[in-house]
């Protein structure tokens, strides 16, 4: 039968029924009986018409549909009949399902989203490690014996990050770009949309320069020109051929928008060992894993070590998908946050099943009834469940607009470092988890309600009403707010935690005065820098004119921008005698600057001098060192005078020490390359400084905002050169704001999901401890009729509400102690704090403490308030 | 005799499984309405199987779902009212023999355990 034949068939059924009913009436009455009595002999003979009907619409085969139907309009008239109740559960449904559809999505985008590369899951990269060091670029001959001894891989390609001008044609500008050796698109499995890919030919070491340009970069600066490729373009200050134009989705770690050859660009690194300064990029072979392919690549990285002791020595191979690398730290971080969220719709699931368990006590007679004429228990149960199951989808679907919003403003806030934020959006993989997440929490927060409901008492459901069976329903309330308070103590106290971590970070001492300080790039025009000393010479007459900019109070440059995460560290040893091997020397982070870095920076000279004007090419090498270098190699003697070498670049006299700076952030703990070194930048040698001096940063102190100050010293860039572009204009402020968006982002968002569960948690203690005394007044009247006084009442009630508060916190310390060490996620934000902080514990606990006195006062006093003679009369 | 607890539990339990029989046989004799099957089943078998009527009407709707029987609504000859009168088919009078044959073999088998000596002699 099909279900639209259903109604006919119904109707059929009845008169057959009804027939059959008035002939056996009839049969009765003419044996003899009276009227009303043949009825209802007639009725039991037949039995139950309704069991009937439904045993026999099972035979149909449409009953557990037509059941469903039944359900849910039942269910819909049932919300309909009370609007308030079902506003309260809307709203708590909406917020919690709403949090975690905006959560998800940050999930789906950032995490679960693949990459937009053919089988993104066998990308990877290759890093160099040493036992002190977990993860180095490669140099370029380990890279190639790796590419031509492997078999675990179909390609491999070696990638430097640079940063190009593009000067010609049209207006100066800054690019990022990768260098790439021949074979990184095929690794990615990217075909160029225009053009070709370049050749191997192409990546030597003389070949014709060559480039692939991205979309962005054709459609904007080259108005989508079908000609392009075949021209040439003008790269820091070299001629290039346009061979192709990259697809519009290309997305690789930082948006590159120039790829060359690496071969002929980077001409000095390719025969040098010790100069680890590539990323490697490989694709693994359809059935190999990552663990077999670095094992092998690790055989073959010790044979190197065998035939390179110099060079290489204990070097291992270490693997990271490309996920991995994009995402980082990111990950675990909003792994942690969705988890946190999840907490927050449980305690929305905690007060909607107190809410309904309330309620099941108004409709014990409701069931009681049912259970009479028939209802079976699974039956009920079914239909208190698609009851909450509706409760939850429609809750579920104003949560999707609540998460719209939400995105909204998340997408606002969330840092510009965080990756892939394009990729988060409400898609249907995400709209399908909302949905599933619904049906599951509706089930969730109804099943025990409803199993309550279904098995209540029968008779004492119909002979007291509104009585019922409380005491065991009791329990489980004021167990659900237990669960609540504990959940709201672990979210409370991770924000807690993360908040006093902030706030030791911005009282950390960094070495330096961060405050005044605007760091930008320029691209000074090729024409100045064509040899090495118009170079120097093109810098040094740069930042005069800075200088001369009202409100300059000092400029200098810097290789480094501190706590910018800018890397540049290498071997130095003490004297001049080199040690066996490179690897095992110290290691320190290198900073190329000039005479007025200090000024600049606020940084404090504790011995000696720093630079001046006539420490250039030529004079005898200086360095200045860091207290920490100091004191761990020239412990009680004086360091100015002693002699120190760098390696690549040569022994020199120390002239001065200076404070220690943090570079890796506020939270540096000093364990990365701690000793710091300062080398003036006009000391470097001539083959090295048009390429170095093209990655040094302006750094300026000036008390005016970089608003006010910038448009003057743009001017004065411009003056000197229009093809010459300022880029990457920053504060120091800005940057350490930066340094800390991860940690700031997952103390907002945690933050307000604290608050959630706060709120929601304070209004189920509410609920609960307001039913209580509203069953209680009969009970509340005879204690009050037997001599209790107002206020012995109120602290019973409020008694109740501590008493459950506190046991929720009991468990919550315990719960919270336990996470924060099971996930290094989460204490990899701290800073200055334990893992175990009983400041925050205490507060939080203390805190919450009062919410649920709060929450209990007004109930309290309601009961205080109870007129004995009316509890008792009206019982 | 109006039948016990535990007597009407037992019919139920052999209803449950041969009362789709019964009513194919039952019809055997020419097309009724439900209130005749089900008097007719109880009559015969002396209200052993005194069932309410209303298990019938499960049983009936799924013979004709499975096209053993086929109702029709016909007006009764002496009371002047249409009933929805069932009559087996041809498809119903196989299943009738099917069900017949199965019923004796079982009815032998549980015969040849319950008294062994009988079957000997």
């Amino acid at each position: 039968m099909r279900w639209w034949q259903i109604r006919g068939r119904d109707a059929d059924l009845e008169r057959e029924l009804r027939a059959d009913l008035e002939l056996e009436e009839e049969e009765q009455r003419e044996r003899g009986l009276p009227s009303e009595e043949s009825r209802y002999a007639a009725r039991r003979a037949l039995g139950n018409t309704v069991l009937i009907k439904e045993q026999t619409h099972e035979v149909w085969g449409w009953a557990p549909l037509e059941r469903l139907w039944q359900d849910l309009r039942y269910a819909l008239r049932q919300l309909r009949r009370s609007p308030g109740f079902a506003s309260v559960c809307l709203i708590t449904l909406a917020l919690g399902i709403g949090a975690n559809t905006a959560m998800f999505s940050v999930v789906q985008g950032v995490i679960l989203a693949p990459l937009p590369f053919p089988e993104a899951n066998r990308l990877m990269f290759l890093w160099e490690k040493r036992p002190s060091v977990p993860q180095l670029d490669v140099s370029y001959p380990n890279f190639e014996d790796w590419e031509k001894s492997t078999r675990s891989f179909d390609s491999m390609s070696a990638l430097a990050f640079h940063n190009f001008d593009l000067t010609a044609p049209g207006r100066a500008e800054h690019l990022m770009g990768i260098r790439a050796s021949y074979g990184f698109l095929r690794t990615l499995g990217v075909q160029p949309a225009a053009g070709r890919d370049f050749a191997a030919s192409e990546d030597q070491a003389n070949a014709a320069p060559v480039v692939l340009i991205s979309d962005r970069l054709w459609r904007e600066r080259f108005a989508s020109d079908p000609r392009l490729v075949g021209r040439s373009v003008d790269l820091d200050g070299k001629s290039f051929t346009v061979i192709g134009v990259l697809p519009p989705e290309f997305h690789f770690l930082a948006d590159a928008d120039v790829i060359t050859p690496l071969r002929p660009n980077l001409p000095l690194i390719l025969t040098d060992r010790s100069v680890e300064a590539l990323a490697v990029l490989a694709r693994l072979k359809l059935g190999v894993t990552k663990d077999q392919a670095e094992a092998e690549v690790n055989t073959i990285q010790q044979e190197l070590d065998r035939q390179y002791p110099d060079a290489n020595r204990s070097i291992a191979v270490t693997a990271t998908s490309l996920l991995q690398e994009i995402l980082g730290d990111v990950r675990g971080t909003i792994v942690l946050l969705f988890g946190a969220v999840g907490l927050v719709l449980l305690i929305a699931c905690a007060n909607l099943a107190n809410l309904l368990l309330a309620r099941s006590t108004a409709r014990a007679r409701e069931f009681g009834v049912r259970a009479a004429l028939g209802a079976s228990r699974g039956r009920m149960v079914r239909q208190l469940l698609t009851e909450s199951v509706v409760l939850s989808v429609a809750g579920g679907a104003l949560g999707v607009l609540l998460a719209g919003f939400g995105l909204h403003a998340l997408l606002a806030v969330l840092p510009h470092s965080l990756p892939r934020t394009g990729n988060i959006g409400l898609h249907i993989p995400v709209l399908l988890f909302t949905g599933g997440a619904s049906i599951a929490v509706g089930i969730l927060f109804g099943l025990a309600p409803a199993l309550r409901c279904a098995s209540t008492d029968v008779q004492g459901a119909l002979q007291s009403a509104s009585r019922g069976t409380t005491t065991g329903r009791h329990r489980l309330l004021g167990r659900l707010v237990v669960v609540q308070f504990a959940l709201t103590l672990v979210l409370m106290t991770g924000a807690g935690l993360l908040l006093r971590s902030v706030r030791n970070l911005w009282h950390v001492n960094p070495g330096f005065n961060m405050r005044h300080v605007i760091s930008f790039r320029v691209g000074l025009s090729p024409s100045f820098t064509n040899t090495p000393d118009r170079t120097r010479t093109a810098y040094q007459q740069l930042l005069a004119r800075i200088r001369e900019v009202p409100g300059v109070e000092a400029a200098d440059l810097t290789n480094i921008v501190l706590l910018s995460g800018g890397d540049n560290g290498g071997p130095f040893w003490i004297g001049t005698r080199q040690p066996a091997t490179l690897q095992e020397a110290p290691h320190a982070l290198y900073f190329w600057t000039g005479p007025d870095y200090p000024k600049t920076m606020g940084l404090p000279l504790l011995q000696g001098r720093f630079f001046t004007p006539g420490d250039r090419i030529g004079t005898d090498k200086v360095v200045v060192i860091d207290s920490v270098l100091a004191n761990r190699f020239f412990p009680n003697q004086n360091p100015v005078g002693q002699t120190l070498t760098v390696a690549h670049w040569g022994a020199a006299r120390i002239v001065g020490v200076v404070g220690h700076v943090h570079n890796w952030g506020l939270d540096d703990p000093g364990t990365y390359l701690p000793q710091q070194i300062y080398i003036p930048a006009y000391q470097l040698p001539d083959s090295m400084v048009t390429d170095f001096f093209r990655t040094l940063t302006v750094i300026v102190r000036s008390a005016l905002p970089p608003g006010e100050l910038m448009p003057a010293i743009r001017n004065v860039v411009f003056t000197s050169g229009p093809d010459q572009p300022v880029y990457e204009v920053k504060t120091i402020d800005e940057v350490v704001s930066e340094s800390m968006a991860t940690r700031n982002i997952a103390i907002l968002l945690l933050g307000v999901f604290a608050g959630l569960a706060l709120l929601l948690s304070s209004v189920g203690i509410y609920g609960v401890v307001s039913y209580s005394v509203m069953r209680r007044t009969q009970e509340i009247g005879i204690r009050m009729a037997l001599g209790a006084d107002r206020s012995r009442v109120f602290r019973m009630i409020v008694g109740q509400g501590i008493g459950m508060a506190g046991a929720g916190l009991g468990f919550g310390v315990l719960a919270a102690i336990a996470l924060v060490r099971l996930l290094p996620s989460f204490s990899h934000l701290l800073y200055g704090v334990g893992q175990i902080d009983p400041l925050t514990l205490f507060c939080v606990s203390v805190g919450l403490l009062l919410v649920a006195v709060a929450a209990c006062l007004l109930p309290a006093s309601r009961a205080m308030r109870t007129d004995p003679m009316w509890a008792l009369r009206t019982e | 005799m109006a039948p016990t607890e535990k007597q009407s539990k037992q019919s139920m339990a052999v209803l449950q499984g041969t009362l789709d029989m019964l009513i194919l046989r039952t019809l055997l004799y020419g097309p009724a309405h439900g209130h005749q099957i089900g008097k007719y089943i109880q009559r015969t078998t002396n209200d052993f199987l005194q069932m309410q009527h209303g298990s019938l009407y499960p049983a009936l709707h799924r013979l004709e779902q499975r096209g053993w029987v086929s109702a029709k609504w016909e007006t009764a000859p002496d009371r002047n009212r249409e009933f929805k009168y069932y009559r087996l088919t041809e498809k119903g009078r196989k299943q009738l023999m099917v069900e017949e044959s199965q019923w004796k073999q079982m009815m032998e088998a549980v015969a040849r355990v319950m008294w062994p000596a009988a079957e000997e002699g």
